[in-house]
Formats: structure tokens, sequence, C-alpha cells
């Protein structure tokens, strides 16, 4: 009996090695060496213990970049959520199943594309001069217009190369959640002689709010990841106004001036505000 | 013709250096595994990937090159020299090349490259520009000073003479810059960078007296730090948009596409401005030095050994003999062949009738004329790439209008820079 439980943890427990390896070296390290001086220029390194920590707080570039982070997050996760949303009952409503697969195959395309590339064809897209986007206000005023150049407009320009490309995919699974709900409850509300948007207010969108609450929180993660849009797109300028918390750690490890261990301390800072953030909110909406 | 005659006396010139010089390189292959090169982007380079068979026939091994622009490639070789050292060969420039000397990354060249490629042909200034604390370290790929490229056709229609000095420049950009008919007075640098905005801001401070240290103290909140930013922050009232946050590529393009009046850059662009290929304005172009008291930015870049990825004497004769062999003579004078003017470095090409033959009078005499403006702008230091990207930073946030106190960002730069020195 005892040899039949003992089993299945033989087979599991090659997997779990390979994972907790997988997961905790680099975590590990990257702790260590966040303790240490290390730079890309010098073999050794000397323990520092918490000196880089105490250094960020006084580092206006590390206040800026998180401050920028938590608006990239709020902004790129709002809008990715009210543009799948809106077309994704859109197309739920108003298409037949051959324009709903049409739609779903051209939705599909922008998240297939590498971010890298999608950074570059918008950088071009968003130029003054030559750009698609901004041909009609230059056709219009006769001016240019240099979002990407104005400390303003720049996040918000490249949060839209980000919910250009989530938004469309979440549209598409939100279109496929509402497809799977049960039709009853919905058919009552139309007999109820409830408008379109009154039957999703209180009856679709509360039906599918766990799975909606789980999008949320796979976008919150993903765009904790906006190093490759940023890089391509500003290197996290003008200025620092659209340096992010990942832009900024690797610019002191590997741009500016080669210090690993700073830029380690930043990422540990990021893992535990993450970590701390997503456990209090996940307790929050369960 | 002329294209075609200048087309047929470099081919030849070429056959017979090759087949003058091909004996006394010939030898036992010394190359054992294929050479990985890291580099930017350059034409004599995509040129030299047509005759890979040539080096596999000399050193019995193939080469594989990996092209990332000018920001990307400094970080990347950084990164990887500092770490695994998957590069046998990086191409590195005069702003990182005291770090990757100091650093141990890289391998001194002269040990390694053979004596037939003559390293000694190569101009000057740029071998100057390749020798770190008494070492060479590199063979060129490209170099020289700065050069005012400016458009004949507008300013005649303006009756404004070319400026030669730095406030005839102003009034020019000024009275040139007319946006509603899609033409920009100017094209700067706004990007962050020591390689970027700080490397054409430098030419403003250094010709206006400016010093990196006094009494070796750091010396960047100076008068002369205040009025070169403040020239430069004016400047860019007029430069082409796009450029506020761009850098080579954005200024040279815009400029190129013919939306600018007067660039001041590298000097490789005077030859892209003549090259239909990539110019617009290739029959409206003049070019002069850089206004006074602008100094031109010297600079080179070019290819070195790595040290990690070459751990033996056999490894690093191997990279040497690719160093050598794609700086060459032959190399050159198919650069020149293909009008490639600004990716020659070597005296002998300079001085050659194909040479004259290729780019006429004009431009010559004007690369020739700015060597007497070209100067070291940078701080020689491995700490200059830190030093230099942290003004980039502050300069780019002058440029776009979230910092405006230019006397507070350069007394801030001058707190970094005592900091740094310090450690």
């Amino acid at each position: 009996m005892k040899q039949r439980q003992a089993l299945p943890y033989t087979f599991i427990l090659p997997t779990f090695v390979v994972l907790a390896i997988l997961a905790f070296v680099p975590t590990i390290y990257a702790v260590i060496i966040s303790l240490q001086d290390r730079t890309l220029s010098a073999p050794g390194a000397d323990f520092v213990w918490f000196k880089n920590y105490l250094q960020l707080f006084g580092d206006r570039r590390f206040l800026n970049a998180l401050w920028v982070s938590l608006k990239w997050e709020v902004i790129t996760v709002t809008a990715t959520m009210a543009v799948a949303i809106v077309l994704g009952i859109l197309m739920f409503d108003a298409t037949g199943p051959r324009m709903r697969n049409t739609l779903t195959l051209i939705f599909l395309i922008p998240v297939l594309l590498p971010r890298v590339c999608a950074a570059f064809v918008w950088k071009f897209a968003f130029h003054p001069l030559y750009g698609l986007v901004t041909y009609p206000y230059r056709a219009l005023t006769g001016k240019t217009l240099d979002l990407l150049a104005d400390p303003n407009a720049a996040i918000f320009a490249i949060a839209f190369v980000d919910v250009w490309q989530w938004g469309f995919f979440f549209a598409v699974i939100i279109l496929k959640l509402l497809e799977a709900l049960p039709p009853q409850p919905l058919e009552a509300a139309r007999l109820d002689h409830a408008k379109g948007w009154q039957i999703h207010y209180f009856v679709s969108l509360p039906m599918l709010r766990t799975a909606l609450i789980s999008l949320v929180f796979v976008k919150m993660i993903e765009s904790l990841r906006s190093f490759d849009l940023v890089y391509v797109m500003t290197r996290g300028g003008p200025g620092v106004s659209t340096e992010t918390l990942d832009m900024y750690a690797f610019s002191q490890g590997f741009i500016e001036s080669g210090k690993i261990s700073y830029a380690s301390s930043m990422a540990v800072i990021m893992m535990i505000v993450t970590l701390v953030g997503f456990t209090l909110l996940w307790k929050k909406v369960k | 013709m002329k294209t075609k005659f200048a087309g047929l006396a470099a081919s030849t010139a070429i056959a017979l250096i090759f087949a003058c010089t091909n004996n006394a390189f010939a030898q036992s292959p010394i190359c054992a595994d294929t050479v990985h090169v890291l580099a930017q982007p350059r034409d004599g380079l995509t040129l030299l990937e047509d005759y890979r068979d040539e080096f596999k026939q000399l050193s019995g091994a193939d080469f594989q090159i990996d092209y990332l622009n000018e920001g990307d490639r400094r970080s990347k070789s950084q990164a990887d020299a500092s770490t695994i050292g998957k590069y046998n060969v990086y191409y590195v420039d005069e702003g990182n090349l005291p770090l990757f000397a100091s650093s141990g990354w890289l391998v001194p060249l002269m040990d390694h490259y053979p004596a037939a490629y003559d390293y000694a042909d190569f101009d000057a200034g740029r071998q100057q520009t390749a020798t770190y604390d008494g070492k060479i370290w590199f063979a060129p790929v490209l170099g020289g000073g700065d050069i005012m490229v400016y458009r004949k056709d507008l300013l005649d229609a303006a009756g404004i003479a070319p400026p030669a000095t730095l406030d005839e420049l102003k009034a020019a950009v000024e009275k040139l810059n007319d946006p509603a008919k899609g033409i920009y007075g100017i094209a700067l640098r706004g990007k962050r960078g020591s390689g970027d905005n700080v490397w054409r801001w430098m030419t403003y401070f250094k010709g206006m007296g400016g010093e990196w240290f006094k009494d070796g103290k750091p010396a960047f909140n100076s008068q002369a730090a205040v009025d070169a930013t403040n020239t430069y922050l004016d400047l860019f009232k007029y430069s082409a948009p796009g450029t506020q946050t761009g850098s080579w590529d954005e200024a040279t393009g815009a400029f190129l596409s013919g939306q600018v009046a007067i660039i001041i850059e590298s000097a490789p662009l005077a030859g892209m401005t003549i090259d239909p290929a990539v110019s617009q304005v290739t029959d409206k172009v003049a070019f002069l030095p850089p206004p006074a008291p602008l100094t031109g930015g010297g600079f080179a870049h070019g290819f070195a050994i790595g040290s990690k990825a070459n751990p033996d004497k056999a490894s690093q004769d191997c990279a040497g003999l690719f160093v050598a062999w794609s700086t060459s003579k032959e190399n050159e004078a198919r650069r020149l062949a293909k009008g490639q003017s600004g990716e020659l470095n070597r005296s002998s090409i300079f001085a050659s009738v194909e040479f004259a033959k290729t780019f006429g009078d004009a431009l010559p005499a004007a690369l020739a004329a700015t060597a007497s403006h070209t100067a070291v702008n940078f701080w020689q230091d491995a700490r200059w790439p830190e030093l230099g990207n942290q003004w980039g930073i502050e300069l780019e946030e002058l440029i776009a209008g979230t910092r405006t106190d230019v006397k507070g960002s350069l007394d801030e730069l001058n707190a970094f820079a005592t900091n740094l020195v310090a450690q």
C-alpha cells in the first residue's frame, strides 16, 4: 500500500527538482549579487550587504521608475481589459459565425508578432515626418506631431502598442467565454426586455467574473515585462518619462555603468513588491 | 563614363594589389573554427561578406558577423565580453576602448596582426584613437572628425553665405528654418547617450573652452558648459522633428531626405549625401569644416580581438588574421570601388588616383580641411561611458523640457562626476 502511494512521488520528484533549480537558483543568485558591489568591469566583488538597497531610495531615477511602472500597469491593464470587453461583446452581439471566425483570426495576428517587431513597426508609424499615425495631423494642421518625444504622451504611445497586441487577443478570449455561457439566462433577460448593454452588465459579465479576474492577473504579470517595447520605442525617454523599473535596471546593469549588483537589487525589490502586491490583491478578490 | 572609368581603375588596382600581396599572406590555415564577430551595420562589412570564400581560403575557416545598431552593439558587447565571451572579434569605438582594454576584455592587437597587412598605413589620427595605455587595440573600420554639409540651393535662394562661425550658424539656421515648406534649419542628436546627444554637445563644450577637469577636480558646471548647453538647446528649436529623441539615424535621415538645410555630423555622412542610393540631395550639397569655434569630434571604430573567446595564441592569431584581412588594403580598395567614402582609413587609399577619380575634388578637400578642426573631445577613461550616459539623460530631459535649469543640471552632473572619481 505504501509502495503504491510512493510511486506517483517518484515520478513527480525529478520534475519538481528541475523546476526548483530553474526557479530558485537564479533568484537566490540575484539576491546574493544584490548584496555585493559587483560590476561588469571588475572580476571580484565584496559584500556590501544592504548598501545598494539604501542607495536606491535616494536615487531619483529609481523612485521615478517605480512611479512610471505603476502608471504603466494601470494604463495598460485598464485599457486592455476595456478594449477586450467592448470588442468581445461587439463580436458576440453583432457578427455571424463566419465573420466571427474571420475577426478572430485577424485579432490574433498582433499578439503573434514578436514584441520587438511590433515596437519597430509602431515606432516608425509614430514618426513625426513619415509616420502613418501622425499623417492625419500633419495633413490637417500642417504641423508635425512627435508623440514619442513628448514626455506626457510617450507612455501612452507605447501603451497603445501594448493594448493593440493584447487587447485584441483578450477580445477573442472573451468572445469564446461568452459563447461558452449557458444561453438560458441571456434569453430570460431578453424576454424581460433588457437592453443589450443591460444583458451584459447585469448578466453575462458577472457570470464571467472569475475568468475576467484571471485575465486581469495575466495582463498584470505580462505588463511587468514591458522592457522590449520601451527599449525599442523610447529607451526610457524622453528624459526618464518612460523609464520603467526593468528598463532602469537594464540601463544600470548593461548600458550605462555595468553595476550588476545595483541592478540586481532593483530586480529583487521588484520581485518582492510584485509578490506582496499580487498576493494581497488575489486574497482581496477571492 | 567617369564613374565607369573609376570603377574599372579601382577594380584593376584591387586585382594588382591582391596579386602582389597574396603570396605574402599565403600560409597554412590557422583557424580551426568559425570566427564570430559582433559589429554594427556598415556597407563595407556587408561587402566583406561577399568575399567570405577568400577568407576561408586564407584562414581555413568561415566568419559570422552579428549586427546590432550602435547603442545595442555597445551594451551587447559589454555584456558579452564581461560574461560568456562568445565573440572572437568585437567592434569597438573610441568611447568604450578604455573600458574594454582596462577590463582585460581585449587582447593587444599587434601581437597577432600579420605584418604584411601594414598597420602603419592607417591614417595617423585613427591609429592614435586605437591606442590606449601605449598599446594598439583595434584596426580601424571607419573614423574621422566632423564635417558641415549644407544645401547649396537653399542657402543661395536665401542669400546666405555658408556659416563660418557659430553666430553665423545660429543666424543661418533660424533664417532657413521653414516648417511650412518642410524645411528645418538643422538636425541635431537628442537621444540620451555618451555616443549620442553628448557626442554632438561636446563639440560646443570643447569649442567654447570647456574642460572636463580643472586642477584635478571635475569642472562640468563651468560657464563654458552652461553656454554650450544653452547654445545646443537654442539650436534644437530649429532641429528636424524626430531628432529630439533621435540619434545619427534620425538626424542624417532627415538631411538625406531633403528636409534639413545644414547639418554638422561625423565625416562618413559626407559620402552618403552624394550617394544616389541613399540620398535625395546628391546634387544640392556642399561641404565645409564645422563653424569656429566648434571642434570636430575625432572618432574611430574598428575590430579588436576578444580575450575570453580566444583563450590561446592560435585562436588569437586567427582573430588577428580576420581583423587584418577585413581592414586590409584590398578590402578598402573594394569599398572605394563601391563609392563607400565613409569607410576608408588607409593613407595609401586616400592618396590613390582612384580616390580622386571616384570622389572628385570637393569632398576630399573638405575631408582634408576638417583635420585641423578635429580633436578628442571626450574624457579618455574607462569611466567615461558612465559619466557620458548620465549627462546624456539630463541633456535629453533639458531638450524634452522636463528639466529647465541648465546650471542646476550641470551642478548635479558635477556632483555625480566628483563621486565617480572618488570611488
